[in-house]
């Protein structure tokens, strides 16, 4: 696992022993996915949707922290199976959210599969006004304004 | 799950997504500034720079002092906190995820490996 998140990006990057058409399954089938995506005590998803394929909606439903529900739709944007898969994501969990991209780029080498995992927009999921400036910020505020916090 | 109190930090959203009250507050980092000092740092109007200074205050990231007739500026960088833990949070959301998909995947094939 290694974390980078350069402005409002958030990449990170895992390597997992299987397939990548394997992998593929296990993110765009809905009684796959139910069985993974989650968190012990953190968050749960029960239930989802997910019409595959260019411009169709996907959705996921569960429980947060302290058994509040949340909900995450969005559309398939980009669908190259076993390679890539591109999302928007819209979560139940902001107001006035706009969609932000989940991108997965899946690479298999030797039964190894490397997961690339990219979330970008993120800023625009709390905040109307779209701005050029939002990668600089983020990073601004990361370099400059936490050690004074 | 990745949560914001609403309210308060849109209003640190917003504060922050002008350059030009980045600019005031990236100013203000050095030390405190009066109204007039920060002004002449910009070709925005004075008006203009009150009015993002106001801005600031009401999203707590700027606190004034009156110093005889001049009004004095200083940073607070709290709510700039709430920003990062934010993005932190999303961090922890996908490490925990990519790392169920990962236990997931290799748990069922070895389980294949093991019937076949």
């Amino acid at each position: 696992m290694n974390p980078t998140s350069v402005s409002d990006i958030i990449v990170q990057e895992i390597t997992i022993k299987g397939s990548a058409d394997r992998v593929f399954e296990a993110l765009t089938n809905p009684d796959q996915r139910v069985k993974w995506w989650g968190a012990e005590g953190r968050f749960q998803t029960t239930h989802m949707e997910s019409d595959l394929r260019h411009g169709g909606k996907w959705m996921m439903q569960g429980n947060g922290m302290g058994g509040k529900p949340f909900q995450v739709s969005g559309e398939y944007r980009q669908i190259e199976r076993p390679r890539l898969l591109v999302f928007t994501w819209l979560p139940s969990w902001q107001e006035n959210a706009l969609e932000s991209v989940v991108r997965f780029e899946l690479e298999e080498k030797n039964g190894i599969t490397t997961v690339r995992l990219t979330h970008s927009g993120l800023t625009s999921e709390t905040s109307r006004i779209s701005h050029k400036g939002w990668p600089q910020i983020l990073s601004w505020l990361r370099s400059y304004i936490e050690p004074l916090v | 799950m990745v949560t914001i109190g609403r309210k308060k930090n849109n209003t640190t959203f917003r504060a922050i997504a002008d350059p030009t009250r980045r600019e005031i507050l990236n100013l203000l980092r050095g030390g405190a500034h009066t109204v007039g000092d920060i002004a002449v740092n910009f070709r925005t109007s004075r008006p203009a720079i009150s009015k993002h200074l106001r801005l600031l205050r009401s999203a707590g990231l700027v606190v004034t002092r009156k110093d005889g007739t001049a009004r004095v500026c200083r940073l607070n960088a709290k709510p700039l906190r709430a920003v990062s833990t934010w993005l932190r949070e999303y961090e922890a959301f996908w490490g925990e995820s990519l790392h169920g998909l990962k236990d997931y995947i290799e748990k069922t094939e070895r389980h294949r490996e093991e019937n076949s």
